[in-house]
């Protein structure tokens, strides 16, 4: 969302974020010279100012024209629950705070950081609800809490137990994931149950996966496609949680186990256990994403990340299942250009949810749900 | 061919021995998608203790899976048998407090293999 003025006085967007201070506002809402500005800042006076914030960027362009930009910027709060369970607890650090001496505190904040401009950098999408929604996290949460998780408002982070898990702040994935769950929760709203749970961890993973690459401008070539890299203590035998491109490959350990992860269809796991194997036949559409964008090439969030995107907000079903979703990426793709269909569609072939370039039907593979 | 995951195989629904008492945990889901299993086979002067953890438990409620919104919270399956009788449930973890925390917690501790 960006406002751009001129000493012109053309307003391309009218003026409705909240940084823009009170003394500028009231400034522009007397100004002749930028009538549309001055309306604009009227306007935003009278109805009073929003919750949430933007950026202001002012600039001189080559006419001697005053340029600001008005750019979404993310509202983020902090809060410690003391490793207690009650949600959400004491707030530790605001959007205008500086760092505070809790290293999870400051890990948490940048990851919402991260992920905010990921969002907004690559999709154009102001925060979780494409509105400027606030970003919470917790901190602390539980006592050795061996997890991370979106509750449907906010994220939450435990500690770890120090023996498998050190804590989860530490990885930007994993904080991307989390917010992209609120990502899909305002969009698709994927079924959290068999296949279309499936989906949705796997997107959570593009969207932790997109949040690093987008903040290391990494390449599809360059990114680790690892998923949680680093919370594993060292005592495990392990690199990751997940493996994007190689799923099933992440750990294999001997208290653990090995990653589950199936990298196709063949493979597919049915079980009733962990809503229908969410986060094991993520792997699936996971190996998918990455074979595309790697075979694209270039950065993953400009043109897979913008089909796999397109693909959960253009109209998907909540109970879309690997067949649907694959249709609707090549669909998305396919209005992007022809080499990029070509990549989505052998990437779905290569898992083996597309057979023969005919999109199979997955259904006879379906776990009992 | 599609792979399947069975059933925990705890041991818990074994009957053959009518003073037997088996209590078994198995966590799923969480951002990791780890499957973690306790298990505990208490001795006979632990009797009282653990027959009264899972009578606290109550076993006939039907929890409405609905009340865990968001994602990757851990899914909870309990599985205990007091002598000749057996009992099941599966938690989401948003439920997991009260009686159930208190036997989930009791049978993480005793098992430390």
């Amino acid at each position: 969302m960006v406002g751009r003025m001129s000493t012109t006085g053309v307003a391309e967007e009218s003026i409705h974020q909240g940084i823009v201070p009170g003394y500028l506002l009231a400034r522009l809402a007397r100004s002749s010279q930028f009538a549309h500005a001055a309306e604009a800042a009227r306007q935003t006076l009278i109805k009073g100012r929003p919750e949430y914030r933007a950026a202001l960027e002012l600039s001189v362009d080559s006419n001697g024209d005053l340029i600001a930009d008005v750019q979404a910027a993310p509202t983020r709060t902090v809060y410690d629950t003391h490793n207690t369970e009650q949600l959400p607890g004491d707030k530790v650090r605001g959007e205008d705070d500086p760092t505070v001496k809790d290293a999870a505190v400051n890990q948490a904040f940048d990851g919402l950081g991260d992920t905010f401009r990921m969002l907004l950098g690559a999709f154009q999408r102001d925060s979780l609800d494409g509105g400027g929604a606030p970003l919470n996290a917790t901190v602390h949460y539980g006592e050795k809490y061996d997890n991370a998780f979106w509750n449907g408002s906010q994220m939450v982070f435990g500690d770890g137990d120090g023996e498998v898990f050190t804590g989860f702040t530490g990885s930007v994935t994993v904080i991307g994931h989390e917010l992209g769950h609120g990502v899909i929760q305002t969009t698709a709203a994927l079924e959290y149950q068999g296949q279309s749970g499936a989906l949705n961890e796997s997107c959570a993973d593009v969207f932790g996966a997109l949040t690093e690459q987008y903040t290391k401008d990494q390449s599809a070539d360059e990114a680790s496609w690892l998923i949680g890299e680093g919370i594993f203590t060292s005592a495990v035998q392990g690199r990751a949680l997940r493996d994007m491109l190689h799923p099933g490959t992440a750990y294999d350990d001997d208290e653990l186990g090995k990653d589950p992860q199936p990298a196709d269809m063949t493979h597919y796991v049915r079980t009733t256990e962990d809503n229908g194997g969410v986060h094991i036949n993520s792997g699936i559409p996971n190996r998918a994403f990455a074979l595309a964008a790697t075979a694209i090439g270039g950065k993953a969030w400009e043109t897979a990340g913008l089909v796999w995107y397109r693909a959960l907000t253009g109209g998907l079903s909540a109970t879309a299942d690997f067949t649907e979703f694959a249709q609707a990426t090549i669909t998305a793709a396919a209005d992007i250009g022809a080499s990029v269909e070509t990549a989505v569609r052998d990437a779905w072939i290569a898992v083996g949810v597309v057979e023969g370039g005919v999109i199979k039907d997955a259904s006879a593979d379906r776990a009992p749900e | 061919m599609p792979q399947q995951i069975e059933p925990p195989s705890d041991g818990s629904d074994a009957t053959g021995d009518a003073d037997r008492i088996v209590v078994a945990v198995v966590r799923t889901g969480g951002i990791a998608g780890l499957r973690r299993r306790w298990r505990v086979e208490p001795d006979p002067e632990q009797t009282p203790e653990w027959v009264a953890l899972v009578e606290r438990c109550p076993w006939d409620e039907h929890p409405d899976p609905a009340v865990q919104t968001g994602a990757d919270r851990y899914v909870w399956s309990i599985h205990a048998v007091i002598h000749d009788t057996q009992h099941e449930q599966v938690l989401p973890d948003a439920l997991l407090h009260g009686a159930w925390r208190e036997l989930v917690d009791a049978v993480r501790a005793a098992d430390t293999d």
